[in-house]
């Protein structure tokens, strides 16, 4: 192409024009702050790892314990908590691991995955914690129906209306319908902020890694 | 000690900071998302800076750590660049220099570059900077084909650019 040879004349010819920076501009600049997408997506993960640890971990004191032992789910609750903390321990060291990777002198190629790497991490870590969180919301559910207060009176009134077997598929229908609803919500406005932060970085990637096929 | 170092390398980019300027003029549409990229980069450079051991050029490694801050960091800009923004780009074309056609020429070409991808522009800085293709393929991270490859198909796609 003779336009492109053209081009690299001309090209090798462009250091005159070019902008001349003096020492004390570049001595300033190495102090500025960065304001890369990897730096966003450290912000952002560790607000989701401190947002969901919270969510998960707080509401949890001696009261819900108690009432935990009347419901009969005390024993699965704890369960559960003791494999959160696990997995949280687990996900900060994968993340801490991941992040440490990302290292501008790598391979464009390299890079990029290890900056989609550390993402990845962080969105399995919040769908581990949704689980946890619905799988939490079941049991107390559960519990709260089958022992709670007031459990008999709404027992009653189920086997009274029709037969159990309906209340109970009618509740965890509206059940699902509910929990679909919410992780549908997160799931959107997930796409819409990692969309916008990783757009360009993913296509780029793709396009890198296509050629491989 | 830091000082030293401090010293060692705003030096090496002041006397290296060319490369910078070109990719930064291939990536931006004017002159402050220019600033921007450029301070984007010594940051990234600076911050690296430490691993760097001198087992390649400075200006070798440079290319490397520019072009991944170019293509990675974050910049939404889908405006399309018309032809009158053409002139906000550092890049002029000196018209002693050329006969008309040939600076005609040139225009259309950089105004064709600046339409590529952001891979597709890493491979023509590349090649521009007179790179060989064992290079090219080490920068980007894929196989030396498959660099041969994608810049056959960064020709033709500049080809109907330039002739729809």
């Amino acid at each position: 192409m003779d336009e492109l040879e053209l081009l690299k004349q001309d090209w090798q010819k462009k250091e005159g024009h070019l902008p001349k920076l003096s020492y004390d501009d570049i001595y300033n600049m190495i102090w500025k702050k960065s304001s890369s997408i990897v730096k966003w997506i450290f912000y952002i993960s560790i607000i989701e790892f401190v947002f969901w640890a919270l969510i998960n971990l707080i509401p949890y004191n001696s009261e819900s314990a108690e009432l935990e032992k009347t419901w009969n789910t005390y024993g699965i609750s704890t369960v559960l908590t003791v494999v959160n903390y696990v997995v949280l321990i687990y996900f900060i060291y994968k993340f801490y691991r991941n992040y440490k990777r990302i290292s501008y002198t790598e391979s464009s190629k390299k890079l990029m995955k290890a900056i989609l790497d550390v993402k990845r991490t962080v969105t399995q870590y919040v769908w581990f914690n949704i689980g946890i969180f619905v799988a939490f919301l079941i049991i107390t559910l559960y519990g709260s129906l089958k022992y709670g207060p007031n459990s008999e009176k709404i027992m009653e009134a189920a086997s009274k209306a029709g037969n159990e077997v309906l209340f109970w598929l009618m509740l965890t229908g509206i059940f699902l319908l509910a929990v679909a609803m919410v992780l549908t919500l997160i799931w959107l406005f997930y796409k819409l902020l990692y969309g916008i932060l990783l757009n360009r970085l993913r296509r780029n990637y793709n396009e890198l890694k296509k050629l491989e096929v | 000690m830091n000082k030293e170092l401090e010293h060692k390398f705003v030096t090496e980019l002041q006397n290296n900071q060319n490369v910078v300027h070109k990719i930064c003029s291939l990536y931006t549409n004017n002159r402050e998302a220019h600033n921007d990229l450029f301070q984007e980069i010594t940051i990234q450079l600076w911050k690296a800076y430490p691993k760097f051991r001198g087992e390649s050029k400075f200006s070798t490694w440079m290319y490397r750590v520019s072009l991944n801050t170019a293509i990675t960091l974050y910049r939404k800009s889908k405006k399309r660049i018309k032809t009158q923004d053409y002139d906000s780009v550092i890049f002029k074309i000196k018209a002693d220099e050329y006969d008309e056609t040939q600076e005609q020429q040139l225009k259309l070409m950089y105004n064709a570059v600046k339409q590529l991808g952001d891979i597709d522009k890493a491979l023509v800085f590349l090649y521009l900077e007179d790179k060989d293709y064992s290079e090219i393929a080490e920068t980007l991270g894929i196989t030396e084909v498959n660099a041969r490859v994608k810049m056959n198909r960064v020709k033709n796609k500049l080809r109907t650019i330039l002739n729809p």
